[in-house]
This record gives C-alpha cells, sequence and structure tokens, in this order.
C-alpha cells in the first residue's frame, strides 16, 4: 500500500516536470516582448526634449475575455508612440504611454481613471474594453474635463444617450455596426422573412440586437423575429440555445457574439448542421484562429478592421511593423488602438496645444487618413465615420487560417444615426448641445 | 410544441449536466472527505484546459493525441493538487473553514494570472477528436456525437466513483472519515495521506475535465469564474459530498437551464439561484445529503 | 485588584489617545495628501464600513456570509435609481438605501439564521446571485449590465474634500454605533451564542431572533456603504452585488483581524492602498493580493491586529514579570 503511494507520488512529480518541457516546446509565438524601438527612437527625439511630453493614459481591461483585445490594443498603441516619438514626438512633444487596468470591474475602472487624471496627469485616455466600464468612466473624466478616444468599448450609449463632449468614438458603434451587418444579410439572403437572434446579455448585445431589430424591419416589413436568444457574456455551452433556435427553424439568424464565446458557439453549432442556416456574427481575426479549420465556410461574418477586411498599402504596412515587433498578425483591436493615436496627433498638431477645450474644437470635423482610410469626427457627437466590414468566410491559401472574401466596407457615414434622430434621444436622456 | 423538439432540448440539457457532473464530482468528493469548499476548483478547471491544449499542440500526435494530452494534463493537476493540499491546506485543518476557503479563494487570484502569464489570455481551441467529430441522428434531429463522449465519460466517472467509495477498502475509509474523523483516526489510518489522496483525485477529476471542455467549446480565461458557481449550485442542490445527490443536482440544473432557456430565456440563469436557495431553505444540507452533526 | 482597575482605566486613557490621534490625522489628512489618495482614503472609508458590517456577522456572531455585496450593491442601487429617475432628495435617498437593504436583509436573514457554517456560506451565496441575477436580467428597470450613470450628490458635497469630511463623519458615526452595539449585553449574548449556541438557548435566548436582527443591522450598514459609494463615483452597475465583491470584505477582515473590531477597517485600509498603489505599474494584481492572502493566512493567524494584541501583551507580561523580581 505505502509502496503503491510512493511510486504514485513519483509519477505525478515526474509528470509535472516531464509536460512543461513539452508544453515549452508547443509554444507557437514567442510571447516575450522583444526588445523595442525606443531605444534608437530616443536621441531622435532629444532635440524637442526640453518641451513637457503629451501623456496618454491607456486604460483597458486585463482579465477573463477582454484580456486578449487589451494587450492588442496596448501594442497597437505602443507602436504608433514609438514611431511618433521617433519623428520627433507630437509638436516636438514626447509622447508617453502610461497603462492602467480596470480588472473589468466598474469601480476599479472609475478609479483608475481619477488615477490617471489626479496622479499621472494625462492628457488624453484611450480605452477601455467593456461598455460598462466605459460608461461608468464617461462621468468621471467628463468632469475632469479630460478627453477619451474609445478605441474598443463602442456601445452607443457614450455618444448618444450619455453624450458628453469629453468623448471621441472611432470603433462603429453598435448602431452603425449592426445596421450594416444586417444589410450584409439581407443582401445575401433577400428572402428570409423569419429570424432568430442570439447576443450577449449584456450592453453590447442589447444595442446590437435593438438595432438590427429596427434595420430588419425597415428592409422586410413583415419580418418576424422568432427567438430571442440572450446567453450570458462567458458563457461556454450553447447547445440549449442552439436547439433552441433550431426548433424555430428560422431563415437567418443575427447574432453579436464575439470572441471565446463565439468560439464555443460555432463548434458546437457545426454537428448540429445550423450552419446550413445563414447566420452573421462577429468572426474576425482572433475568433477565425482559434477555431482553424472549424471556421464554417460560406457563414457570414463582422467586423471592425483588420488587414483581411481593409488590405490597403498603409494596412500592409502596419501589418509588417506589428509582425515585426509582435510576432503574429495584428486584429482589429490594436488597428483601431493604432488609429487613436493618429487621431490625437492630428487633432492636437490642429490646435496647436494640448489643452482640451481648444483640442475638442479642432477634433470636431477633422479628417484623417487611418489604416482603415479616410474618416471625419462627426461635430455633433464626435462619432467617427469609420467603416464597417462584413464578408464571407472562406479558404485562402495564402494564409493558415481562413478568411473572408466578398468584402463590403461600408463607410460610417452611410449607417450612423442620423443627427435628428441623435436629438431625439438627447431630448429624451436630457442631453444638451 | 411537439415532443421531438423538447426531447431534443432535454437530450442538450443532458449534454450540460454532464459536463457540470464532471467538473462538480470532484467538488463534491472534496467537500464530502475534507470538508472544504473549493473554490479553486474551477480554476483547476480552467488550467486542465489550457495544459491539455499545449500538451496536444506539443505533441501532434494525430488521433490519440488529444485523449493523451487529456490523460498528462489530469496528471499534472493531480500534482499540483498534491502540493496545494500538502504545502497549504493540511496546516489548516486545525484552524476551521473559513481559512481553508480563504486559502482556495487566494488560489483563485493566483492561478488566474498564472494562466495570463503561460498563455497571454488568447482563446484556444482543440478541434474535436476523430471518432467524436460529426452527429448521429435522433428523432430526425442531429446530436452532436461529442455530446455522447462527455455522457459516457460521466457515466464511466460516476462508476468508477461509485465503485471507489462503495466498493472498496478505501471507499469504507473514505465514508467513514466523511462520517467521523477522529474515529478512523483512531483506528490508526493516516488521515492525512487519505486526505491528500482525495484532494488529488479532486484536482484530477477538474484536470480531466478541463481537458474534455476544450473541444467541447472554448478554452478562454474567465472559464473559472464562470464554471465554478453553477458547481456550487450543483452540489448545494444535490447534497454535498453525496455521490448520487452530485448526479441529481447536475441533472436539475442542466435541465432547469435547458426549457428555461427554451421558455423564459431571460430567467434561465435565476432559476437555477431560485432552485438552489430553495433546497436550502426546505433541506439545506440538499437532496441526498446528510444533516450535519 | 486595585491596580487592576488603575492599569485598567490607564489602558482606556491609552486607547483615547490612540483615537483621538487618529481622529486627529483623520482631519488633516486631506491638506496634508495628493489628490489622488485623498479618492483612496474615501474609498478606504467607504469600503471599511462595508468591512465593519460583515465583521458584525463573521467576527461576532460567527456566521461567514459570501453575500454581503448583495446589500452594498442593494443600497447603491436604491440611491442611484431615486436620484436619477425621480430626483429624489439626497438625504432621503442614503436613508431609502439604507432602509432597502435592511429589509432585504430581513427577507434573507430569515431564511439565513437558521444554518451554521458551510450551509450558512451558502445559503448567502445563493441569495447574493440571486438579487445579482435579477438587477442583471430586469434590464428596462435597472439598466441591466449597463448600470445607471449621472448619480450626482448635492451642491458642495460634489468636492472630494467635502465629500471626505461627509463620509467621515457617517463613518465615525456608524462605527461608534456598531462599538455601542458589540460591547452591549446585545453582543455579549451575540458573542455567547457564538461560543456555545446549546447553552445560550438554554437560558431562554432566542437564538434564530438575535441572529435575524444582528443580521438586518449588518445588511443595513452594508447598504450604507453602498449608498455612500455610488455618489462618490457617480455610477453603478450589477457587478457591485456580485460575489465577487462579497470576498473583499472576507479578505479584509482575515487580513486585519476578525476577532478585533478595528482589524477589518486596516485590513481593508491596507488592500485599498496596496491595490491602488500596485495597479500604477502591473495588471498582475491577483497574484499579488492572492500570495499576500497566503502570506497572512499562514506567518500572522487570526490577522494582523490580533497578531500585533497577542505580541503586545506577550511583552508587557514581559515587563510586568521583569518588574515582579527585582
Amino acid at each position: 500500500m505505502k509502496r503503491i503511494a510512493v511510486l504514485i507520488t513519483i509519477v505525478f512529480v515526474l509528470s509535472l516536470l516531464v509536460v512543461p518541457m513539452v508544453m515549452a516546446q508547443a509554444k507557437p509565438t514567442p510571447a516575450k516582448e522583444p526588445a523595442k524601438a525606443p531605444a534608437q527612437a530616443k536621441p531622435v527625439a532629444k532635440p524637442a526634449a526640453p518641451k513637457e511630453p503629451i501623456k496618454l493614459g491607456a486604460i483597458y481591461c486585463f482579465a477573463g475575455p477582454c484580456y486578449m483585445y487589451s494587450e492588442s490594443a496596448i501594442n497597437g498603441i505602443r507602436i504608433a508612440a514609438d514611431e511618433i516619438n521617433a519623428k520627433g514626438g507630437i509638436m516636438g512633444r514626447k509622447l508617453d504611454v502610461i497603462v492602467r487596468d480596470t480588472e473589468m470591474k466598474v469601480d476599479v475602472g472609475a478609479r483608475e481613471v481619477k488615477d490617471l487624471i489626479l496622479r499621472e496627469k494625462v492628457n488624453f485616455l484611450e480605452g477601455p474594453c467593456s461598455s460598462g466600464v466605459g460608461l461608468a468612466m464617461q462621468v468621471v473624466h467628463s468632469e475632469y474635463k479630460v478627453i477619451r478616444v474609445t478605441t474598443m468599448a463602442n456601445t452607443e450609449g457614450q455618444v448618444v444617450d450619455k453624450f458628453t463632449p469629453y468623448i471621441v468614438q472611432i470603433v462603429p458603434n453598435t448602431y452603425m455596426e449592426a445596421k450594416a451587418a444586417t444589410r450584409y444579410l439581407h443582401k445575401k439572403v433577400p428572402t428570409a422573412k423569419k429570424f432568430a437572434t442570439i447576443n450577449p446579455d449584456y450592453e453590447f448585445g442589447r444595442r446590437e440586437f435593438a438595432a438590427f431589430k429596427e434595420e430588419i424591419t425597415k428592409l422586410v416589413p413583415d419580418a418576424e423575429i422568432l427567438y430571442e436568444a440572450w446567453p450570458k457574456p462567458g458563457e461556454k455551452d450553447f447547445t440549449a440555445f442552439i436547439t433552441a433556435i433550431m426548433a424555430k427553424k428560422p431563415d437567418a439568424v443575427h447574432s453579436s457574439l464575439f470572441g471565446g464565446d463565439l468560439v464555443a458557439f460555432t463548434k458546437q453549432a457545426a454537428p448540429y448542421e445550423f450552419f446550413k442556416t445563414p447566420f452573421i456574427a462577429l468572426y474576425d481575426l482572433p475568433v477565425l484562429l482559434a477555431l482553424g479549420p472549424d471556421a464554417p465556410e460560406g457563414t457570414f461574418g463582422f467586423g471592425r478592421g483588420c488587414f483581411f477586411m481593409d488590405p490597403n498599402p498603409k494596412m500592409l504596412e502596419f501589418v509588417d511593423k506589428y509582425k515585426k515587433v509582435r510576432g503574429a498578425y495584428p486584429d482589429s483591436w490594436a488597428v483601431q488602438a493604432y488609429d487613436g493615436v493618429y487621431l490625437l496627433k492630428a487633432a492636437v498638431e490642429k490646435a496647436k496645444t494640448s489643452e482640451t477645450e481648444a483640442v475638442i474644437k479642432a477634433m470636431e470635423g477633422i479628417s484623417i487618413d487611418s489604416l482603415r482610410g479616410r474618416f471625419t469626427i462627426r461635430p455633433l457627437d464626435h462619432m467617427g465615420s469609420v467603416p464597417c466590414y462584413q464578408g464571407t468566410i472562406a479558404k485562402d491559401p495564402a494564409y493558415p487560417f481562413k478568411i473572408w472574401k466578398d468584402i463590403s466596407r461600408v463607410p460610417g457615414d452611410q449607417v450612423w444615426r442620423s443627427e435628428e434622430s441623435v436629438r431625439e434621444v438627447w431630448k429624451k436622456t436630457g442631453v444638451v448641445r | 410544441m411537439s415532443f421531438d423538439i423538447l426531447f431534443n432540448q432535454f437530450m442538450s440539457g443532458i449534454a450540460r449536466a454532464s459536463l457540470l457532473f464532471l467538473v462538480a464530482s470532484g467538488l463534491s468528493l472534496t467537500f464530502g472527505v475534507l470538508r472544504v469548499l473549493n473554490f479553486a476548483h474551477g480554476s483547476l478547471y480552467m488550467l486542465g484546459a489550457f495544459v491539455t491544449y499545449s500538451i496536444w499542440k506539443g505533441l501532434l500526435i494525430p488521433v490519440v493525441g488529444f485523449y493523451i494530452a487529456t490523460f498528462l494534463a489530469a496528471l499534472v493537476m493531480g500534482g499540483i493538487g498534491i502540493i496545494i493540499e500538502f504545502f497549504l491546506l493540511r496546516r489548516l485543518y486545525a484552524r476551521g473553514w473559513p481559512e481553508q476557503l480563504l486559502v482556495t479563494y487566494a488560489l483563485v487570484l493566483i492561478i488566474t494570472d498564472l494562466v495570463k502569464l503561460g498563455w497571454g489570455g488568447e482563446f484556444l481551441s482543440i478541434p474535436r477528436p476523430v471518432p467524436f467529430k460529426g452527429a448521429v441522428s435522433l428523432f430526425g434531429f442531429p446530436f452532436p456525437s461529442y455530446n455522447f463522449f462527455v455522457i459516457l465519460l460521466g457515466l464511466a466517472l460516476v462508476i468508477f466513483l461509485w465503485w471507489l467509495v462503495y466498493r472498496t477498502r478505501i471507499g469504507d475509509i473514505i465514508r467513514a472519515a466523511a462520517h467521523d474523523r477522529e474515529m478512523v483516526a483512531a483506528l490508526g489510518i493516516p488521515i492525512p495521506w487519505l486526505f491528500t489522496w482525495i484532494f488529488v483525485l479532486g484536482a484530477m477529476i477538474a484536470g480531466l475535465s478541463g481537458g474534455v471542455a476544450g473541444p467541447y467549446g472554448a478554452i478562454a480565461l474567465g472559464m473559472d469564474i464562470e464554471i465554478i458557481v453553477e458547481c456550487f449550485a450543483v452540489v448545494v442542490i444535490g447534497g454535498m459530498g453525496s455521490l448520487p445527490g452530485t448526479l441529481l443536482g447536475s441533472f436539475i440544473v442542466g435541465q432547469v437551464y435547458a426549457f428555461g432557456i427554451m421558455f423564459k430565456p431571460e430567467l434561465a440563469l435565476a432559476f437555477i439561484f431560485m432552485v438552489m436557495a430553495a433546497v436550502l431553505i426546505i433541506r439545506p444540507w440538499g437532496i441526498f445529503g446528510r444533516p450535519e452533526r | 485588584m486595585v491596580i487592576q482597575k488603575m492599569e485598567q482605566n490607564e489602558s482606556m486613557v491609552k486607547r483615547g489617545w490612540w483615537l483621538i490621534l487618529l481622529l486627529a490625522g483623520a482631519i488633516i489628512a486631506p491638506h496634508v495628501i495628493s489628490d489622488f489618495y485623498l479618492v483612496i482614503l474615501i474609498e478606504a472609508l467607504i469600503m471599511s464600513l462595508f468591512a465593519l458590517s460583515f465583521n458584525l456577522l463573521f467576527g461576532y456572531m460567527g456566521q461567514l456570509s459570501f453575500g454581503q455585496a448583495a446589500f452594498y450593491g442593494l443600497g447603491g442601487y436604491t440611491v442611484a435609481m431615486l436620484i436619477t429617475k425621480v430626483n429624489f432628495n439626497f438625504w432621503l435617498s442614503l436613508l431609502a438605501g439604507v432602509g432597502v437593504a435592511g429589509f432585504v436583509g430581513l427577507i434573507v436573514g430569515f431564511f439565513c439564521v437558521r444554518l451554521r457554517g458551510i450551509y450558512f456560506a451558502v445559503l448567502t451565496l445563493a441569495f447574493g446571485q440571486l438579487l445579482f441575477v435579477i438587477i442583471y436580467k430586469w434590464h428596462d428597470f435597472t439598466g441591466g449590465d449597463d448600470g445607471i450613470q449621472g448619480v450626482f450628490p448635492p451642491g458642495i458635497l460634489k468636492i472630494p474634500i467635502v465629500y471626505y469630511y461627509f463620509v467621515l463623519l457617517v463613518f465615525i458615526a456608524s462605527a461608534f454605533i456598531l462599538w455601542r452595539i458589540v460591547n452591549s449585553p446585545f453582543g455579549h449574548t451575540l458573542k455567547a451564542m457564538r461560543e456555545n449556541p446549546e447553552r445560550t438557548e438554554f437560558l431562554g435566548i432566542h437564538i434564530a431572533r438575535y441572529q435575524l436582527i444582528t443580521f438586518v443591522i449588518a445588511a443595513a450598514f452594508a447598504g450604507l456603504a453602498g449608498a455612500l459609494w455610488v455618489p462618490f463615483y457617480r455610477s453603478v452597475a450589477p457587478f457591485y452585488l456580485m460575489w465577487i465583491k462579497s470576498g473583499e470584505p472576507v479578505m479584509a477582515a482575515i487580513l486585519g483581524g476578525a476577532s478585533t473590531f478595528f482589524g477589518p477597517v486596516l485590513g481593508m485600509f491596507i488592500m485599498t492602498f496596496i491595490h491602488a498603489y500596485i495597479l500604477g505599474f502591473t495588471h498582475f494584481w491577483p497574484i499579488i493580493m492572492g500570495t499576500i492572502i497566503l502570506i497572512i493566512i499562514f506567518a500572522l493567524p487570526g490577522g494582523i491586529l490580533e497578531f500585533a494584541k497577542v505580541k503586545l501583551k506577550e511583552r508587557q507580561e514581559r515587563m510586568k514579570s521583569a518588574k515582579g523580581s527585582p
């Protein structure tokens, strides 16, 4: 008895030693940060050194499902900042990036914003990942009069219902994104009349659903939504949702699932032959990478702009830079965060100061050439006319994973909420402008 | 609503129940014998999933790679279980359960960050292994064969645990220890080692279920917190430390959720906690549990 | 006998000095520390109140609640909804927050106090999660995951330093009330029940009723903490009710020392300040917090304050014995 126990213990200890070795071999990409550019960048920036740096507080959510997006965003921001500093900074002022974590908790997010503003004295903010955290933050930084560029949290609430002048949104918001995706779905399956939806049950999913409902009733007057599924974000077992949807036999299914949830959903839905029904969801790069061969060809996806969605020269150049630094393809989260930094640069240079009110003035109506093409910030609600992308999942011999074909790029000004409509909402929510 | 649709929903409830049972049985076992409510059980499950992924990727063996990886991951979790029990929990048995609970809570925090450090929080996914790729037909509805695998594995685990607890000498000791620790110790049975092995078994089950969860869904940060509260519900409803209780508990939670989704989607989650609270109020020790002395 | 009494008086005076010193420090503090640490100080005070309410159950009643955040969140939601939806008076909203938390505490407590130990912990967890799910899912009424923003306190309370003094005042008053409760005959009965439930039952004391009263008081104070927090950050979200939030006072109590009155306060102050400090340069906070908990549990059993108390007593005894043997 005792000998067996000793033997088993030895087996366990050995397994503990051996397995990490196997795992070390398995590491696909070097996760370690390679030496970065700033070392070489510094001498160039030197002549402008005496001037006070411009501080950018990058506040993202390094927890749970947001962790990976946040890492990507920080990479994008750092690459942009290094580039800018290598070319002498913004108006000769160095750009400092200070990173903070909200832990995906609203109270921590609100406090860390105060930390960035009060202790670090940042000039601008960029972030976060979670929409709920974003809304909680907005009250705080608006009170302290600091501008935040939101590149990831895309609830329309930030610019419409709860608008303050201290927010700029350069990620297609829930309204635009769902509207564009609905149009694509309708274009692909014009005969569909009976729909089902599956959306994560929180701010983002609720808003995407509302916009889908509004748009589909416009496009198909006799459209019918047979079933709404509301899995909690982070759900990993969708079987019951899948069978419940299929029991209704819809013509097409609209979804705003994303990330790990979408990966799980796709794998569980495939054996049910779910993807025979037209389906659209947020199939962007990380999801396609994770799914690998399991990604359902012919299913529709929407996204916010990465290299295969918008292969313009500027984007491809960014892909090379990113690959050099990180050893992987950049996803749309890195792209948008990168664009955010350049938007701030453009606005500060136009205002010729980093003073908040002047930068807001400069920001309104500004146009910049971003990785996703040229976009303009609408003066009324500070919404960028950033494009929404849709496509159909397909194989491509050039890549070891599936990408999109049949891509549609919808400029933001074609799908955003009209100014009258924005004002109407403001009347209800009490925003004065 | 026709019968086949209801049946289909019932089956998806069963699939969910078997995954829940896989995870919760380890939790229940640990609680039954050690009287430790192990918050870190979900974290071991998550870690097991990530480790399985890495081993599977490293081995690159086509057909059986996944099964080997899952087995190895279970062993690794067992090893980590030894460390946790031997270096942490063992020192606290004399001090009362709140401190043990807090130690496992601390482990939740630590393991989350270790996973972040080790894997960077990417979403990973293991394709379904070979004989269970497709679907079989049930009343004209397709039913994923991997779900059958999960159900079979759940059944195998039930039988194994039943055999272990009710049909072996170790099982006699386990049951006796759950009932009266001092008495067993007085008989000259080394209680500390028994505890270690039970905890290790619980951790291995967590690792195994994590591995199985890889092809079932996705491997991602946050899956620890998602699963642990539901497992508490299972264990509480069935009765803490009771094997048939855990089986019934996971069945109830799986079905309540599946049919909740079908008829009242927005309340599906609330139903689970309502059942949990109701059981605790009417029969605090759970349906199959025994009241504490 | 007389000497002992004198010593006791002396220690009372000593303790009094400590409190006065702390109070003076608390009054001066906002003028000395930076704006940011003032924010952290306010946070620590509010969270300490939350921890104190928890410790009334844990340290004095001997029951670990893992659903205390539900009452904290309910207090916050009540204030947020009254202020934003019906423009209710701020002060009355605070009271309403306390009232709602206390009332729900009465219902939940009615079921909970009949259980002991781990069952109590799990039932409070279940009720906490139930309330969390209801608030989370009831989108039309509570705003769901969105939460509620724009909860502003009136007038000069918007200025952090004023809010600080307000919170300090509420904290001192609440701590005083709680201190009086635990040192009253009621508190002693509570402790006696913790030590020996059967015997107190024999004495004709209705345990469940006593525990229910305590549960309601704890819920009300947790609600007060939430009601103070939400106007300070101007927003509330369902996360405030989640079980993860319930873990914070548990950690604080074990860190500082659950058997002492001010232990949880000390624990919460340490946690809040270290958290704020560490998030300044790394996002690997959980692993640090986890390690701190492990170290405290293994190296300082009973918490920091308890440990200090024991050490102090040892020293006093050594000095006494040194004096006693010329």
